[in-house]
């Protein structure tokens, strides 16, 4: 049972130490403060205390926190550097972190500056969209050599217009020398959608070009109020967009001469959260003219810490254990191997408080499972390595952390499985000696070969699924029997133990009157027993339906063959990329195939097989071992604690 | 070369090479549709939130594995009659091939519609993660489920396909 046991605290204190005893339990971190919405609809509370918040100071503070984070996504966005893989905080001395943000007043200038100068970057983009634009209008007019702002004489207009490009220019023209025997009309310029050209006729005959557009589909074009031709608009513009880009990138660099500021930037920001948090905690604390008082959750093991600090302050508290049926926030406590795959668990949803944590009892076979579907010792070798030299590279903290560490073991599992079933690469030695040496070497499995006798992996595989089960199963048994309900631990498990038992020997053919007898108790058992909590007729039903669930058994089992069949598709894979490899022959062009195939065809097999490995252990845990006795919905224990998210801030102890 | 129809029709390599020919087209297809499918809701996601793109090539990949298995069902076929050693195919009979056949069609039939399927519920995951990025595990369980009749099906087709002697 790994979920951390959790106490009670209430404290009263004096308004003038509040801020001291904030800032202190922050640093602590062991104290989860909650909310006190309850206390307040309760009217004897009511008339005494109020709630103590603090909106104005935490809307200043989130205004500011908005700035600086925008700033850094800005800075973020034209870093000429790498962006580094994992963000990694840094840890830094308090003296440091004080020392840093001596120049307060000079980094919200910063930001501001950097704020700016995006905005700038954003003008100047729209402003350059906006020239490529008109520019793209007046291409196609760059043969008209009229200016743009002659619109025709006293007598004559002049139109530039435009038709769609299935429209017959001749037969247009042809018409409107027709009906308007004194105008002219010339084509400009064709291209994919339309045809442009301009038209010169009488202002009396204006109504009859207009008829004639209007049949044809024409409309025409207002260029704004431009002078000059359109080609000398289009240079003026090129100028304009050239001047245009460079401005930006001059905004670009001087946004680019702030990063060194960076990290004073993100100090400040850590800064900024730190005092909004302080302040927004407020809003759970009760307060009296003179008093405070709060409520929390503190684990039981650092309770003391969190005593020592109360009393030094001068606080009246206390402390006392949950009611038996309180929910408490969830804290997992796992050590050693187990840890990490707490990200399994968390993936999944918390337990609830009054539940069991199951981390401890899956981690060896979330391990186990992962490593005999991956199968491949070469692949769990990479897969080591590299979760290991990340952990020894960067300190990683939470889930990431979790992760990393729980792929390392999974990848020393199986390297583990991958020996026993001598699959290294696939058959890559084998391949390897024979396309360029001629000669036969194999390298044994310690146990078997999958592919020879799969057989005994299969059932292999059935055995370990039957445990898992037996495991989860019995889990539920305890946490009935740790509720009371000892029968409950007896008809809804042990019977089936008995019947599973049963039927299992009379499979494998041992003891076969023994068998015979187990296997009718239980199943004569659960007949009578399953029904137990429903009324009359339903009784009976219940115990027929309660032994039907032995097909949930069945298929509960089965699902554990994919652990021979994703085993073996990765072996098999792997088999397929050395032949593919071993294809260009022996000499030197075979060995570049040789190895352009195995990097190629082993990185894709290995990530997908990675992938498939970490889906099916999780659902193996998921479905058919949290199925039995897993009850999900617990709250995760969130102390408040300072949340940076760029660096660590270390206190000396004294 | 000419040899009459009825005896490729007869032989036995032919039968088992449309098994192999079986096992990786169709679970090949139900797979490209899957992963297809999935990607087309991934892309959507995509153009809200960029930053989600390896949780979704996460998601997108999983239907991509009934054509694996298919692949391998193909590639046991092929190496058991002996088409990948250098000795050329061995002399089988024409219900030899056809047991080797029949051995190809649970993964065949199973992969094209539960990697069609799969696609789907991944799509659907996809689409969650748009919302609740934080639910990732949740997101592939699903279409890990349906997986599970695929490697049922491969199960079922490599243990006939082993157990047929030549």
């Amino acid at each position: 049972m790994s979920i951390a046991r959790m106490k009670k605290l209430s404290v009263i204190g004096l308004v003038s130490s509040r801020e001291e005893l904030i800032e202190r339990l922050m640093t602590l971190g062991v104290v989860e403060i909650t909310d006190q919405e309850q206390k307040l609809s309760d009217n004897q509370w009511c008339e005494m205390v109020t709630r103590d918040a603090d909106e104005n100071t935490v809307s200043v503070y989130d205004g500011q926190i908005a700035k600086a984070s925008q700033a850094l996504e800005i800075i973020e966005k034209y870093s000429s550097g790498k962006k580094p893989l994992l963000r990694i905080k840094k840890s830094i001395a308090l003296q440091e972190f004080q020392k840093m943000l001596e120049g307060e007043q000079g980094i919200g200038e910063d930001i501001t500056q950097i704020n700016a100068l995006s905005v700038r970057h954003a003008e100047l983009t729209n402003a350059s969209n906006k020239t490529e634009a008109l520019k793209l209008s007046l291409l196609p007019w760059l043969e008209h050599d009229l200016p743009l702002e002659e619109l025709g004489t006293k007598t004559t207009d002049l139109i530039l217009s435009v038709v769609p490009v299935a429209v017959d220019v001749d037969q247009l023209k042809k018409e409107l020398a027709e009906k308007a025997p004194a105008s002219v009309a010339e084509l400009i310029h064709s291209d994919t959608e339309q045809h442009y050209f301009w038209i010169l006729c009488l202002k009396t005959e204006r109504s009859e070009v207009d008829e004639v557009f209007r049949s044809y589909g024409c409309s025409q074009v207002h260029v704004g109020n431009l002078t000059g031709t359109a080609r000398e608009n289009v240079r003026v513009l090129e100028r304009k967009a050239e001047e245009l880009a460079d401005a930006k990138c001059q905004v670009e660099d001087s946004i680019r001469s702030y990063e060194s500021e960076k990290q004073k930037l993100e100090i400040f920001f850590d800064k900024l959260v730190i005092l909004r948090n302080r302040a927004a905690i407020r809003k759970n604390l009760l307060v009296t003219k003179k008093t405070f008082y709060l409520e929390g959750w503190v684990p039981a093991s650092a309770a003391a810490k969190a005593c020592n600090l109360l009393a030094e302050i001068g606080c009246y508290y206390q402390i006392e254990d949950p009611a038996k049926d309180e929910e408490t926030p969830v804290l997992l406590l796992n050590g050693g191997f187990s840890m990490p795959f707490e990200a399994v668990t968390k993936l999944y949803a918390l337990p609830d408080s009054r539940s069991i944590d199951a981390t401890s009892f899956f981690s060896l076979s979330y391990a186990i499972f992962f490593g005999m579907m991956l199968g491949d010792a070469a692949y769990g070798v990479v897969l080591a390595v590299v979760t290991g030299f990340v952990l020894r590279k960067y300190k990683l903290e939470g889930m990431t952390c979790q992760l990393v560490k729980m792929f390392f073991y999974c990848g020393i599992s199986t390297i583990f499985w991958g020996a026993m079933f001598g699959s290294w690469f696939g058959d890559i030695v084998t391949v390897v000696a024979k396309t360029f040496f001629q000669a036969d070497v194999t390298i044994p499995a310690l146990w078997f070969f999958p592919l020879e006798e799969p057989m005994k992996l299969l059932i292999f595989c059935f055995i370990l699924g039957g445990i898992h089960l037996f495991l989860g199963m019995g889990l539920n048994a305890w946490l009935s029997i740790k509720d009371g309900r000892p029968w409950d631990a007896f008809f809804d498990v042990g019977l089936w133990y008995v019947l599973l038992i049963g039927i299992t020997l009379l499979l494998v053919g041992a003891v076969p009157q023994f068998a015979k007898w187990l296997a009718i108790i239980g199943a004569v058992g659960i007949l009578l027993t399953a029904g137990r909590n429903r009324k009359g007729f339903g009784k009976i039903i219940g115990g027929f339906t309660g032994l039907y669930n032995i097909t949930g058994y069945l298929s509960d089992v089965l699902s554990y063959s994919r652990l021979l069949a994703l085993g073996l598709a990765s072996g098999v894979i792997a088999s397929v990329v050395n032949i593919l490899g071993s294809f260009g022959g022996a000499g030197i062009k075979g060995i570049l195939v040789m190895m352009l195939v195995f990097v190629i065809g082993h990185t894709y097999n290995f990530l997908i097989n990675g992938l498939g490995s970490f889906v099916h252990s999780s659902r193996l845990q998921y479905v058919e071992f949290f199925g039995k006795f897993y009850v999900s919905g617990g709250k995760a224990f969130q102390p408040f604690r300072e949340n940076t998210r760029y660096v660590d801030i270390l206190k000396e102890v004294n | 070369m000419n040899i009459p129809y009825e005896s490729i029709l007869f032989d036995g390599v032919f039968w088992a090479i449309l098994g192999a020919v079986i096992a990786a087209t169709i679970a090949g297809i139900g797979s490209a549709i899957g992963v297809g499918i999935a990607g087309q809701a991934a892309a959507g996601v995509i153009s809200e939130d960029p930053k989600k793109f390896g949780q979704t090539l996460v998601l997108q990949a999983l239907p991509g594995t009934q054509g694996i298995y298919g692949l391998l069902i193909a590639f046991l076929i092929m190496s058991k009659v002996g088409l990948l050693s250098a000795g050329g195919p061995l002399d089988i009979t024409m219900a030899q091939g056809a047991y080797l056949f029949a051995s190809s069609l649970p993964i065949g039939f199973v992969g094209l519609l539960s990697a069609i399927a799969q696609g789907k519920s991944a799509a659907a995951s996809i689409m969650m993660i748009a919302k609740r990025p934080e639910e990732l595990a949740k997101g592939m369980i699903y279409p890990a489920m349906v997986e599970t009749y695929a490697v049922l099906a491969l199960l079922v087709s490599f243990l006939m396909l082993n157990s047929v002697q030549l």
